[in-house]
């Protein structure tokens, strides 16, 4: 304090000195704990040399050393001084001794005396190996450098790396290591991202069906399986990309009218002739990343009259135009649910068009990701009055009047509708839904930038269509880096569609997806969860990078929804601190602190 | 001794009257190995629970006595052994699965899939 007073007086402060006095850091005082600390240091070094000069005095004196033994000894200190003596004395005849002893021969002074500071001398420096030196191994001589994992021998020396060892595996095993009683996090991790909250053990037939999987090389064939079961080891292995043209004869049935493969990409033309040569009533075939198909896999279906209804096959772009085109002229009509992706170089709006004609009864129709396909094919589709579930993804632009006259025409049959991707899009369309959908159960429509939440509140106020069980909402949202709070008039689903989504569906909502609808406010949350409110049969929600909710909403959410099980929150920064309950699994937090059941998760 | 070969000697014999209440219940294989455990753990069987539910007015429930037809004693041992683990972890995150032999493994996964466990 008085160096500062002084200071103050002399000098106008500096900018830092200020700064610190703000933060209540005194310089002076730095300055005088600076100081300390140098004195002390050289205080202690000043110490240090006197005492080792002591030391040395002490070690040329030979009759201090005796002094110390008329001391009397308890039992423990004799034979540590004998050991000592033992060593000393094997020390004595040791090459080192030998060679120090030859470079101190110059040396005055009486040659036993000599030869005993000496060996203390050597002694004490074995007692305290330094890291780095080198030394030679007790037990197999060797040189080696010194470590600090170095280990001592049975005589007090030091051991090389090879010996030590041996030494360690000879004196016992490690203990065996302490399972961790508390949440493995990555283990969890893993788990949650797969969507499961596992409490207890697994039930058996799912350990039976990874123990299945894990050796399927060992099995010969699956005797009387039931379909699940089989169709469960088929998810499994297909996620491991384990389907080779071996395992495939596992899965091959004569009598079975299904097949699902999820995983095709190492299976060549010869497999899928095998199997609808092995499968001739085969009535739904589900085959995943069929690169290979060609088109004589469909002739070969349309030669032998194949009784298929369900018909999902992932990315056959070897398949032409021609092709498919013959294929749906000749089992079109008996087909129910066609469900097709990633087609990028074949199937273009004029297939579309013999498709739409030629599947009468078409009940399901999916196209997703199809490159080829535009306006012309929506047009067509529109004609398909069968269908009840209909989801589109296409990679082109289309003009929202198709779309909105697709949904005029199919919409009071449909039942589950997925429009994705519809970027130009506009309020008509949800007008139109408004107006002709009776009977939806799900309804997905994403990435879009144009309908307004006026328009999707509008949707749902006075719906006569009842209470939806699958929403999805995702990227409903305005996109302007320049304005990131988006316009007066809300664009996408913002707060008033959520609440009249949330009060016309709550009762039956099973799985909601609001993900990236960013304009949906905090208050709205607040209401939509509020303390009387109860959504029984919720169990998925998806509020990701909404960066209004907070803990006080995640923990109402928790509150309103007792049957929830996942819920996913990535990019929700304020989430900090969070009590979860046992069965919900909470995916995309970032580093907040998580409470399951007392035990913390970070 | 939940579990024993042994049948259980203080069985009302003849059973006049359903008795939910019974603490144990005896698993009885094709080949007549009989194991006798705690109801609570052998409803972790889905199949179980429901022939032993009074409301569904089987035999079982009454005579606390379930006979699997289609099921051997080895694998029965198992599934007992595997109810016993399932009720030791049941509250347990993270449990490590059951060690089952490589070579019965089908035919378990056969039965756990008639006991829907």
């Amino acid at each position: 304090m008085y160096g500062r007073a002084t200071a103050k007086s002399q000098h106008p402060h500096s900018a830092l000195t200020d700064f610190l006095a703000s933060n209540n850091i005194s310089a002076a005082q730095i300055q005088d704990d600076y100081n300390r600390r140098v004195a002390e240091a050289a205080r202690a070094e000043a110490d240090e040399e006197e005492q080792q000069e002591e030391q040395a005095e002490r070690e040329a004196d030979p009759d201090h050393e005796e002094l110390g033994s008329e001391v009397e000894e308890t039992p423990e200190e004799k034979t540590r001084k004998r050991k000592r003596q033992q060593a000393i004395e094997k020390l004595k005849r040791s090459k080192e001794f030998a060679r120090r002893k030859a470079r101190r021969t110059g040396d005055p002074g009486d040659d036993a005396d000599a030869d005993e500071a000496l060996a203390d001398q050597m002694m004490s420096e074995k007692s305290r190996p330094i890291p780095g030196q080198l030394e030679n191994c007790e037990i197999c001589g060797k040189r080696f450098t010194v470590t600090p994992y170095s280990k001592t021998g049975p005589e007090g020396g030091l051991l090389c790396a090879s010996c030590s060892k041996n030494q360690k595996e000879g004196n016992k095993k490690a203990p065996p290591k302490k399972r961790n009683s508390g949440i493995s996090r990555r283990q969890n991790q893993n788990a949650l991202l797969d969507g499961h909250v596992r409490n207890g053990p697994r039930s058996l037939l799912e350990i039976c069906i990874k123990k299945v999987a894990d050796n399927i090389d060992d099995v010969e064939e699956f005797g009387d399986l039931p379909p699940p079961v089989m169709l469960k080891i088929s998810h499994i292995l297909s996620r491991r990309r384990a389907i080779t043209p071996k395992i495939l004869d596992l899965f091959l049935r004569p009598h079975h009218r299904t097949l699902d493969i999820y995983d095709c990409a190492k299976l060549d033309t010869n497999d899928y002739h095998k199997i609808l040569a092995t499968m001739p009533s085969l009535t739904r075939l589900n085959l995943r990343f069929v690169t290979p198909m060609k088109d004589q896999i469909l002739e070969y279906m349309i030669d032998k009259d194949i009784k298929l209804e369900d018909l999902h096959l992932d990315s056959p772009n070897l398949v032409s135009d021609a092709c498919w085109r013959k294929l749906f002229s000749r089992i079109g009509p008996r087909l129910r649910s066609l469900k097709l992706w990633n087609l990028d170089s074949a199937f273009d709006d004029e297939t579309a068009q013999v498709m739409a004609q030629s599947c009468r009864s078409l009940q399901r129709l999916k196209l997703k990701y199809f490159w080829k396909l535009g306006d012309e094919a929506l047009r067509a589709i529109s004609a398909m009055e069968t269908l009840e579930h209909l989801s589109l993804q296409f990679m082109q632009e289309t003009q929202p009047e198709s779309i909105l006259h697709l949904v005029s025409a199919l919409g009071p049959n449909l039942r589950s509708l997925s429009l994705e991707n519809f970027e130009l899009a506009d309020d008509r369309l949800v007008q139109g839904i408004h107006n002709k959908c009776r009977n939806l159960y799900k309804f997905r429509l994403t990435h879009n930038s144009v309908i307004t939440d006026q328009a999707l509140a509008e949707l749902f106020r006075g719906w006569s269509n009842p209470a939806l069980s699958y929403i999805d909402f995702s990227s409903l949202r305005d996109v302007d880096m320049a304005n990131p709070d988006g316009p007066e008039e809300p664009i996408g689903l913002a707060s008033n569609g959520f609440m009249a989504l949330m009060e016309h569906s709550g009762s039956k909502l099973k799985s909601l997806n609001v993900s990236s609808c960013r304009h949906i406010n905090r208050d709205a949350y607040e209401e939509v969860f509020g303390p009387d409110k109860r959504y029984p049969q919720l169990k998925s929600l998806d509020i990701s990078f909404d960066g209004h909710v907070d803990d006080f909403i995640a923990q109402s959410i928790f509150r309103c929804c007792p049957a929830l099980k996942k819920m996913v929150v990535f990019g929700c920064f304020k989430i900090r601190d969070l009590v979860v309950p046992k069965d919900v699994a909470v995916i995309g937090t970032v580093g907040a602190k998580l409470t399951v059941d007392g035990a913390v998760q970070v | 001794m939940p579990l024993t070969f042994k049948p259980w000697p203080f069985l009302p014999n003849p059973p006049v009257m359903a008795d939910p209440a019974l603490k144990y219940v005896t698993l009885v294989s094709r080949d007549g190995f009989e194991f006798i455990l705690e109801r609570e753990q052998a409803c972790v069987s889905g199949t179980i629970s429901r022939m032993l539910d009074p409301k569904n007015g089987f035999v079982e429930a009454i005579t606390g006595r379930c006979v699997f037809e289609n099921i051997n004693g080895v694998i029965l041992q198992l599934v007992c052994e595997y109810f016993l683990y399932n009720h030791r972890h049941r509250n347990e995150l993270n449990v490590e699965d059951m060690e089952l032999p490589l070579e019965l493994c089908l035919e378990v996964l056969m039965a756990a899939d008639y006991l829907d466990c």
